[in-house]
């Protein structure tokens, strides 16, 4: 509710003077019907991402060629100086994702609110300055402790610009991670050669998270079911004692699989069967677009 | 409406968009995109030693001990863990820890920092907080600044003999804190406002993000003690386990 508001207070600043106001009034209203569509932020599923990725019609293709193609679009994304081509390549990437991927669109949609709070707060501080006199251009003003609020032309198009690469840049993000399984993504850390301990200590993390989850989640019932949540005090004296629990459990758990390890000739080595997924024509086709499209537009504009 | 009325009500509204932003609020990452390149390698760069220095303690770590590997795995899953989920807190919403704190009380800074880097990778891909061209400016704010500081007041405060666990509350709360700051800091040096500059700039992001930022503070420092003091009831063999490799590789 709050964040459709922002949203919306985000859109006037944006576009006020550059649109009529029916205009203006209608977009910002749209904003905020979207917010609050699309708003229905969950904690069920902390693993969601990964679910999706795992599920993706995308997820058969070579994963360093993806994974490459996605950063070279992400730095391109953000070298750009006009705020069209991430938005071109926010459209193109969604499209690919939920069409291409088969991720459903309510969905995707839903994953988009989770960096909006950040992308709307930090939004308003760059398009409200604080002005000793009013500025000559300033399209909204509200006195403030003496001096003025303004909202000027110049960071208008400061903001257009940042909030257009960020998004862009998300799509680029959420390609890569609802397409690719976490594992193959740190099979290309290998490749491009970071420490190994570095990668181990990776692929361990991810395996372990599902462990400590269903642990936590066992806890987290049990405590509730005796009432462990009730009133701010006793909810986090219980959340404290949870995470303790947690961690020496998963301590523990750490001696007993070193044990397991150890028992079938551990030697410090760990190496995880891969399987060799080719390059497609498809996904050769689907990521060199945007590429070139970006290229030639950064070259033009 | 005089002046003086005129100036309350602007205050009160814009106070009241501040104080109810619901939703996630996570130990601000900046997100994805957000920076432009220059910043994105420099805070990259910036944090390059401290990764090298903890990559270099964990091989030998690894070399003398091999089991620690493990237990550094399991901590970097649960710091992971406690930082995708909800944790209660006064405003109504929805808040979650960083845990970057406990892990440079119990395992340093070095270790921390690349424990840091994997879960900060973790959270783009998994959770969308944060980012791959930002991972630079995060690492360098949550996995590098803000467990110096924790680490840093912990160490002062064993000297000065405070309460264990009020000093565990103190390190982990002003760890919080300055990695608020630095976030900050961050922001305002990518963009500094037209009129003030950086200063102004960096006092208007620390004023939009306060609101959410203080009282978790708090909160991590309490639940950061309460972990502390739940660990040394259950898991005593195993810190003392890992503190005796820890010094066996200094000998």
């Amino acid at each position: 509710m709050i964040a459709a508001l922002l949203a919306g207070l985000i859109f006037l600043s944006l576009f006020a003077g550059h649109l009529p106001p029916v205009w203006l009034a209608a977009v910002c209203l749209f904003a905020m019907v979207l917010f609050l569509l699309g708003s229905g932020h969950h904690h069920d599923g902390v693993l969601t991402m990964d679910v999706y990725a795992r599920r993706s019609k995308l997820c058969k293709e070579n994963a360093v060629f993806k994974t490459a193609v996605s950063v070279l679009l992400l730095i391109l994304c953000i070298c750009s100086g006009s705020p069209f081509l991430p938005i071109g390549l926010f459209v193109f990437l969604s499209v690919v994702t939920v069409a291409a991927g088969g991720i459903k669109l309510r969905e995707y949609l839903s994953l988009l609110g989770l960096p909006a709070v950040f992308l709307l707060l930090s939004g308003l501080t760059l398009l409200w300055d604080f002005y000793q006199q009013l500025p000559s251009d300033a399209v909204l003003m509200i006195p403030f402790f003496g001096g003025w609020l303004a909202v000027v032309p110049a960071a208008q198009s400061l903001s257009m610009l940042v909030l257009s690469r960020a998004l862009g840049a998300v799509s680029c993000l959420y390609f890569i991670s609802l397409s690719t399984p976490l594992p193959e993504i740190l099979q290309v850390l290998r490749c491009v050669h970071v420490p190994s301990v570095v990668v181990m200590l990776a692929l361990l993390i991810y395996r372990y998270i599902f462990i400590l989850l269903a642990t936590f989640r066992n806890m987290k019932d049990s405590a509730a079911s005796r009432l462990g949540y009730q009133g701010i005090k006793r909810s986090l004296h219980t959340t404290g004692m949870v995470y303790g629990g947690l961690l020496a459990n998963s301590f523990k758990r750490a001696g007993a699989c070193f044990d397991a390890m150890e028992s079938r000739c551990y030697t410090g080595q760990m190496i995880f069967l891969t399987q060799k997924k080719k390059v497609t024509y498809k996904i050769l086709c689907l990521l060199g677009f945007p590429v070139i499209g970006m290229l030639v537009g950064i070259w033009l504009l | 409406m005089t002046t003086g009325e005129k100036k309350l009500m602007s205050i009160s509204v814009v106070l009241a968009l501040m104080f109810c932003v619901p939703q996630t609020v996570s130990a601000m990452h900046i997100m994805e995109g957000y920076l432009p390149p220059a910043f994105c390698i420099g805070w990259g760069a910036v944090c390059l030693p401290f990764l090298a220095a903890g990559i270099i303690f964990i091989r030998r770590l690894v070399q003398q001990h091999r089991k620690s590997v493990l237990l550094l795995a399991m901590a970097g899953a649960f710091i992971f863990v406690i930082s995708s989920l909800k944790i209660p807190s006064v405003t109504g919403s929805c808040s979650h820890m960083t845990g970057t704190g406990l892990g440079a009380i119990l395992f340093g800074v070095p270790a921390t920092s690349v424990l840091g880097v994997i879960v900060l990778l973790f959270q783009a891909l998994l959770l969308a907080h944060g980012g791959i061209t930002t991972l630079g400016a995060n690492t360098f704010s949550m996995a590098v600044a803000g467990p110096l500081v924790t680490w840093g007041v912990y160490q002062i405060g064993k000297k000065c003999k405070l309460p264990k666990l009020f000093n565990v509350f103190l390190a982990a709360m002003l760890g919080d804190l300055f990695t608020y700051c630095i976030t900050s800091v961050q922001l305002a040096l990518a963009y500094p406002s037209a009129e003030g500059g950086i200063w102004a700039s960096m006092a208007e992001f620390l004023a939009v993000f306060a609101p959410t930022q203080l009282p978790l503070a708090v909160i991590e420092g309490i639940l950061t003690m309460l972990v502390v003091m739940g660990l040394e009831t259950y898991a005593k063999t195993e810190l003392h386990e890992l503190h005796g490799a820890k010094r066996g590789l200094f000998k």
